[in-house]
């Protein structure tokens, strides 16, 4: 494991009026690693992923991402610079087809104008297949991105984040709505992506998964950090039990 | 996990997908420059100057609706004042062809004014874009609407460079041909540009950012840059449009050229259509055109009336417009088809309807 994180919190704080949505929180990913992100409906995890992510600007703090400040950056240069995520809430193109979806996704960086003019090209094509292939949506690559499942749309979103080829991936319930025969192939998946040396931050209800996968598991509850440890010591931690149960 | 004899055969079976959608989209390129090939030798069969003219308003309805396209229909933001960049152009037109633009003599000529009715359209796009394209749905069309009645109410204010309420008098030069070639040219190069921007990876991400805008920035667009040039690129031609139509006009004022109406036909051509796609807009121009005239000789005074009732039939009969339902083979269409068959067979058993 490198010593310098790859993406960093530093005491980022996040305030919807007058509720404290991420409080103080203190977070940090190193290359290689799958890290979970867990906590009770409400805890903060979107809103610290929306954070990390830039999508929402933080009110104190610092986001640090391959040794860059981005707190002030705009969700395309993070994105460009090698992060990649899904949506609690799908975000999908849906009126292009599952093959569109993932064209549009590649790498923007160093795109230039005169290749904007030009439709994507045969290599964008080639990876965008084996991206679908790989996720086992490929013969759905002529279908209307709003037709598909739940799990299908899934995988397509995490087909998307692919594309790019970042070097860390946030996945936000990327089991929720999906059957449990997907969830293994997801799960499966994950672990092939981070042979090859890809970084996973996982938001996750499903316990399982998280103990399955993970290096490391954050807990967060009323935006703050409750507990931080191997999934072993979280699942025994007192702290986490009443959190999530109730005392 | 896949075959790779699977995987072979979806990779054929793609390739030939894509190619086929590739080669259609190079025929419906084809069929136009043919067509606009075909409306350059028109005037060789010896029509009227009457006809020219009307040719060169169809040309215009065309190009304005494929304008509008590009932003209201492809981005997503329905652009309520995009006949402000009309008005702009054509008094651009105006003060640089009566006036001397700049306090340096002598009035510029027509061939000169003509790209700066477009460049000044363009710009004033950029500074009103910047703010304006921040907000979403309703909220950036009211803001158009707003901007274009307040340019309205400058214009009319700015009486020493507008001419005020009296307006401007261009000097009538009258070249029926000439208009409807310049004309014919800018709609075939706006058309061509739009086929071309629409295939493009530009225009696949517009159309991205009018599916999910934050989907698109998080996945490295930058669509606060992708939403100006799209807005810029409608405004240019637009000021363009207007600049040549204040020339043919021979006349402007701030009620001819900043009228509402002209933005509603821009919104209906392209609903008509088809929105968002390419040759939508064009056909929905000359539907409306025909249509207008039609109503407009036989129900002249419930002309608007009958106006607004079809645009309500086609918001609730074709929503995606006469191409987004046909490429689709649509249900209506099967529906039609359907319940006229079931008629048709009622009725050859005897039974009532």
């Amino acid at each position: 494991m490198n010593d310098k994180p790859l993406l960093e919190g530093r005491t980022v704080s996040k305030y919807f009026g007058g509720l404290a949505a991420v409080q103080q929180v203190e977070f940090a990913v190193y290359p290689g690693e799958i890290i979970g992100l867990v906590g009770p409906n409400g805890s903060g995890k979107t809103t610290l992923f929306d954070c990390l992510s830039c999508l929402q600007k933080i009110d104190s703090g610092q986001i640090v991402f391959k040794g860059q400040d981005v707190t002030h950056m705009r969700p395309y240069q993070v994105a460009r610079m090698g992060l990649a995520r899904t949506f609690q809430v799908i975000r999908l193109y849906r009126k292009m087809t599952v093959l569109e979806n993932m064209l549009i996704s590649h790498q923007w960086r160093d795109r230039s104008i005169f290749q904007m003019l030009q439709p994507s090209t045969a290599d964008t094509e080639r990876r965008a297949y084996e991206r679908l292939d790989f996720l086992q949506i490929a013969h759905l690559a002529d279908e209307q991105a709003g037709h598909l499942s739940g799990g299908q749309r899934r995988l397509l979103e995490i087909g998307m984040a692919l594309m790019p080829d970042p070097d860390i991936l946030l996945l936000d319930e990327a089991t929720s709505g999906v059957n449990p025969t997907l969830i293994e192939t997801i799960k499966d998946r994950i672990r092939a992506l981070h042979a090859q040396g890809k970084t996973f931050l996982l938001i996750e209800h499903n316990i399982n998964f998280i103990v399955d996968l993970c290096s490391r598991v954050y807990v967060l509850n009323h935006g703050e950090k409750l507990a931080e440890g191997s999934p072993q010591e979280i699942m025994e931690n007192e702290a986490v039990i009443d959190a999530y149960f109730g005392s | 996990m896949s075959t790779n004899r699977d995987r072979n055969e979806t990779w054929r079976k793609s390739g030939e997908t894509l190619r086929a959608t590739a080669l259609g989209s190079w025929r419906g390129l084809i069929f136009w420059l043919l067509l606009v090939g075909l409306l350059a030798l028109y005037p060789y069969s010896g029509v009227s100057s009457l006809t020219l003219f009307i040719g060169s308003q169809i040309f215009v309805l065309v190009t304005l609706a494929s304008n509008w396209n590009l932003i209201g229909g492809m981005t997503g933001y329905v652009d309520f004042g995009h006949a402000v960049f009309f008005g702009i152009g054509a008094y651009v037109m105006g003060i640089a062809v009566t006036r001397s633009p700049l306090l340096i003599s002598p009035e510029w000529s027509f061939w000169q004014a003509l790209p700066l009715s477009g460049v000044a359209a363009a710009m004033f796009a950029l500074l009103i874009g910047l703010p304006t394209l921040r907000l979403k749905g309703p909220y950036f069309s009211i803001a158009m609407l707003g901007t274009f009645v307040a340019t309205r109410e400058v214009v009319r204010v700015l009486r020493p460079l507008t001419g005020g309420g009296v307006g401007l008098n261009l000097p009538p030069v009258l070249n029926r041909l000439g208009d409807y070639y310049l004309m014919l040219g800018i709609m075939g190069l706006v058309v061509t540009m739009m086929w071309w921007i629409r295939r493009s990876e530009f225009g696949q991400s517009l159309i991205a950012i009018r599916e999910d805008e934050i989907g698109a920035e998080m996945r490295g667009i930058n669509t606060t840059l992708h939403k100006i040039i799209a807005f810029m690129i409608a405004a240019f031609f637009s000021g363009l449009v207007g600049g040549f139509w204040a020339w043919q006009n021979t006349f402007i004022d701030p009620d001819v050229v900043f009228i509402e109406a002209r933005t509603v036909e821009m919104v209906m051509m392209s609903m008509l259509g088809g929105l968002g796609t390419v040759w939508g807009p064009p056909l929905g121009a000359v539907v409306i055109y025909l249509l207008q005239d039609l109503v407009w000789r036989n129900l002249f005074g419930a002309h608007l009336l009958a106006l607004g009732v079809l645009l309500v039939l086609l918001v609730i009969f074709l929503p995606e417009g006469i191409l987004g339902s046909f490429g689709k083979r649509s249900n209506i269409a099967r529906h039609f088809t359907a319940s006229i068959a079931q008629l048709l067979g009622r009725l050859g058993r005897g039974e009532r309807t």
